[in-house]
């Protein structure tokens, strides 16, 4: 008797569920269609890449202008990079007034070292680049300090200004072969006891020059020379990655005017 | 100050490192040859067992311990010492000198702290590099073309 029923009442039932669905399925293609028309209307955004400020760039580069204005000794270029990022780049002589003068000023007061880097460019005549990224908690704004030194040549630490730069200097002694002057405790901190040479060195070979293993008859780990034959690089600073198609080339860095009259470069006698 | 001495380079006047002069720059890699040669009885082991026992004892009396446990005999560690020094003989800046000077310096506070290990110290001897065979049969048999 149940089934009976059962039968009698399946497909009123199935045709309920359909229409149900029916009325779902117009209900959800209105909803689309308006969501599409409203979007229609509106300027369209890209939320990936970052809106260009003006405000912020026209700030900075005033800002820029006001430092080579006061460290018109030491200051030598000053550049908007990346849209909004500020460059300054120095004399290696004024790393001690231009740091202390970013951090004590009352208008810029930088007081945090955010980090400190060297890059090799083995084709110039000074071939490291030092980088100084600061930010200034006060004023929400970051700024990098560029100079320049080459392997032989020593640069004042900063220390002495900030104490976070201690061991930033340790990883750029210790990479790169740069020597920090009247640093409190200069010596390495990523590489192994005995290992020679700067591995971020452009002419530092990727595999190495030794290789470690355990000796059992020597019954410690010893370290022999390596020989692995490795092609001649040539080096590009483009990104090895995939970057979106429209942004592929990257926007030069464009160099705010300063007062070149009274920026006279100290001339190394 | 560093920064504001001047030293002489070949013909251009350039930022010392450490010392202005040739004079200054010698008596710094001599001072640093013998802080280490100082240091080279307290480094390694003697390999003569009977007289290894003798010099513990001694050891004991005199207060003085060897770091570490290598086989080396103290002439050897003389010998080398004279070797490493004499491989950077041609070096004739002032700035790559001092660089040098202060990269051994850093190197003797390593070794005397012990901050090294056996295997680092045993990294100046190179005592497992097999020599390379030169000879074309010698190379051959190796499995060289």
């Amino acid at each position: 008797m149940a089934s009976k029923f059962c039968r009698l009442l399946r497909p009123v039932v199935a045709n309920f569920k359909r229409t149900r669905f029916l009325q779902q399925a117009t209900v959800a293609t209105q909803l689309c269609r308006n969501n599409t028309q409203s979007t229609g209307t509106t300027t369209e955004k890209r939320p990936t890449i970052r809106a260009p400020d003006t405000l912020m760039r026209k700030t900075l580069s005033e800002f820029g202008q006001y430092v080579a204005e006061n460290l018109p000794k030491y200051v030598q270029q000053v550049q908007i990079t990346n849209g909004d990022e500020l460059d300054i780049m120095i004399h290696p002589d004024g790393i001690l007034p231009v740091m202390s003068f970013l951090k004590d000023h009352h208008s810029c007061q930088f007081l945090n070292i955010v980090d400190l880097t060297a890059v090799d460019v083995p084709t110039r005549q000074y071939r490291f680049e030092i980088v100084y990224m600061l930010m200034s908690l006060k004023y929400n704004s970051r700024i990098k300090v560029k100079t320049y030194t080459d392997e032989l040549t020593p640069i004042e630490s900063v220390c002495s200004v900030f104490a976070g730069a201690n061991w930033y200097e340790r990883e750029i002694w210790d990479m790169f072969g740069v020597f920090f002057a009247n640093h409190p405790d200069l010596r390495r901190i990523l590489t192994d006891y005995g290992f020679e040479g700067h591995p971020f060195r452009k002419d530092f070979p990727l595999a190495g020059y030794v290789e470690v293993r355990y000796d059992d008859e020597a019954k410690r780990v010893v370290v022999e020379p390596l020989e692995l034959a490795q092609e001649f690089r040539k080096f590009e600073c483009s990104s090895p990655w995939e970057t979106f198609p429209k942004y592929r080339q990257i926007t030069d860095a464009e160099e705010v005017p300063i007062n070149k009259e009274a920026n006279k470069p100290q001339e190394k006698k | 100050m560093a920064s504001s001495r001047v030293a002489v380079v070949g013909s251009k006047q350039v930022k010392p490192i450490l010392s202005a002069n040739k004079t200054e720059a010698k008596r710094r890699v001599l001072n640093l040859y013998k802080a280490w040669y100082r240091h080279l009885p307290y480094m390694g082991l003697l390999k003569d067992l009977q007289l290894q026992s003798r010099v513990t004892w001694l050891s004991f009396v005199l207060n003085t311990v060897k770091d570490f446990d290598i086989a080396v005999t103290v002439p050897e560690t003389k010998v080398k010492l004279r070797e490493l020094f004499l491989k950077n003989k041609h070096v004739t800046d002032i700035r790559a000198i001092d660089l040098l000077v202060i990269k051994g310096q850093m190197d003797l506070v390593e070794t005397m702290r012990i901050w090294k290990q056996k295997t680092h110290v045993m990294m100046f001897f190179k005592d497992t590099n097999i020599k390379k065979p030169t000879e074309f049969l010698t190379r051959f048999y190796e499995g060289h073309d």
